[in-house]
């Protein structure tokens, strides 16, 4: 997923030498800062409960469980698919915020109290830690997919 | 997006104490940008169509038009335009695959343009009761992400074959309740779904007509104000200049269009 305007790669890398020099730092738009080394995800639990409040436990969940999936085409087009908690798959997209769990469109979409849901999170969380699930699927399965007529 | 509308507006205006230094004026936001026509239905289709015109013949692009209802006085020259493809999906989900099913192209559109994204969303509703309910913001976010994830997928790959003709745009038209019209609905209220909306396009064009003299003073028979407004993509955590251009549209009764910039 490409980090939108508000997450992006630090040039100033201020707290570098907190999580050693080759870790990438992404900062978000509170200015708040967390390290993008795998073990430090983890460690800054706190961090990542400050800026996205309850969901990014539930996201680490996600995290923990696998359930993150990038879905690619023949044609070079790509997809996440998240399985919740209930076990329903929620689909996402690469290049901006979208997710059709109740959640975010209550708590995202209605009440503007939050930038994204679990899911959402959980896809940024496995890319950083590396933990994405891969599938190939058809470009015919893609646009369904990415329709949300239909899926793999 | 905005730089297609900014070309259309400067192509259509008037030669007489105009200045035509293209670096008149602010300049538009980054192409990438994704732009919402807000407004009157029959102006914004006009709009549309102009877009989509400009686009194939002065920038030698593929343009996708997308509309619910067929245009039924299309030029010809529109007609035997091969660079632009009008489809009519019939409903929400019929719009949704086939703008889906983009990536499916070997030669992919460079302009995606869907006219009146207010009926495909209200057709959606089951109710038969008239504007949006809940539900439709979700609906809504869904189309609007995958315009944005499609022209994404599509500049990346016009860059790669390093065709000219990227990075892929995205022009929708909507109109709000509120602007419709309805009287039950209270004008000071927001539009929800045009809010949803917000999120995804960074620009805005609004069309407002002006009712007062100054269409009679000009000759003209309909006189609107076309606001440009919206932001550029942050760049390293720095806030863009935010877009604002004011344009006056006078519209003759011969259908000439005439823009100037204010």
């Amino acid at each position: 997923m490409v980090a939108p305007y508000w997450l992006m790669k630090s040039g100033s890398a201020r707290n570098k030498k907190l999580c050693g020099k080759n870790a990438d730092i992404f900062t978000c738009s509170s200015r708040t800062t967390f390290p993008r080394h795998p073990e430090n995800i983890r460690r800054d639990d706190a961090k990542l409960k400050f800026v996205f409040g309850t969901c990014a436990l539930q996201a680490l969940d996600l995290v923990d469980q696998r359930s993150v999936t990038c879905l690619s085409s023949p044609s070079g087009r790509k997809a996440f698919q998240v399985i919740g908690g209930s076990g329903r798959l929620y689909t996402c997209f690469l290049s901006c915020h979208y997710c059709p769990c109740p959640a975010f469109t209550y708590t995202v979409l209605r009440r503007n109290q939050g930038l994204l849901c679990k899911h959402i999170l959980a896809v940024y969380l496995c890319q950083a830690m590396a933990v994405t699930q891969q599938e190939s699927i058809s470009d015919q399965q893609m646009s369904a997919v990415l329709s949300g007529t239909g899926g793999p | 997006m905005t730089d297609i509308l900014t070309l259309v507006f400067r192509t259509l205006s008037s030669q007489t104490g105009q200045n035509k230094d293209p670096s008149a004026g602010p300049p538009p936001p980054a192409p990438h940008s994704n732009t919402l026509v807000v407004g009157e239905h029959r102006l914004s289709r006009s709009v549309l169509l102009l877009a989509a015109v400009t686009a194939a013949s002065e920038l030698g692009v593929r343009v996708a038009f997308f509309a619910q209802t067929q245009i039924q006085s299309l030029p010809e020259c529109l007609q035997r335009c091969s660079k632009i493809t009008f489809s009519y999906p019939r409903t929400l989900e019929e719009l949704l695959q086939q703008v889906a099913s983009l990536h499916e192209f070997p030669c992919p559109p460079s302009l995606i343009i869907i006219d009146r994204l207010d009926g495909f969303l209200r057709g959606a509703v089951a109710s038969s009761h008239a504007g949006f309910h809940s539900g439709d913001e979700s609906r809504a976010a869904h189309l609007a992400a995958l315009l944005c994830d499609t022209a994404a997928f599509l500049t990346e790959v016009l860059e790669k074959r390093g065709s000219s003709s990227a990075p892929c745009r995205t022009i929708a038209s909507f109109l709000s309740d509120a602007d419709s019209g309805q009287e039950s609905r209270d004008p000071s209220a927001m539009d929800p779904i045009l809010d949803v909306l917000d999120r995804y396009f960074q620009a805005r064009c609004t069309l407002d007509q002006d009712r007062s003299y100054e269409a009679a003073a000009a000759a003209a028979q309909e006189a609107w104000h076309v606001y440009l407004s919206g932001t550029k993509i942050p760049d390293d955590l720095e806030d863009g200049p935010t877009l604002a251009q004011e344009w006056k549209l006078f519209i003759f009764p011969e259908g000439l269009m005439e823009f100037k910039l204010v």
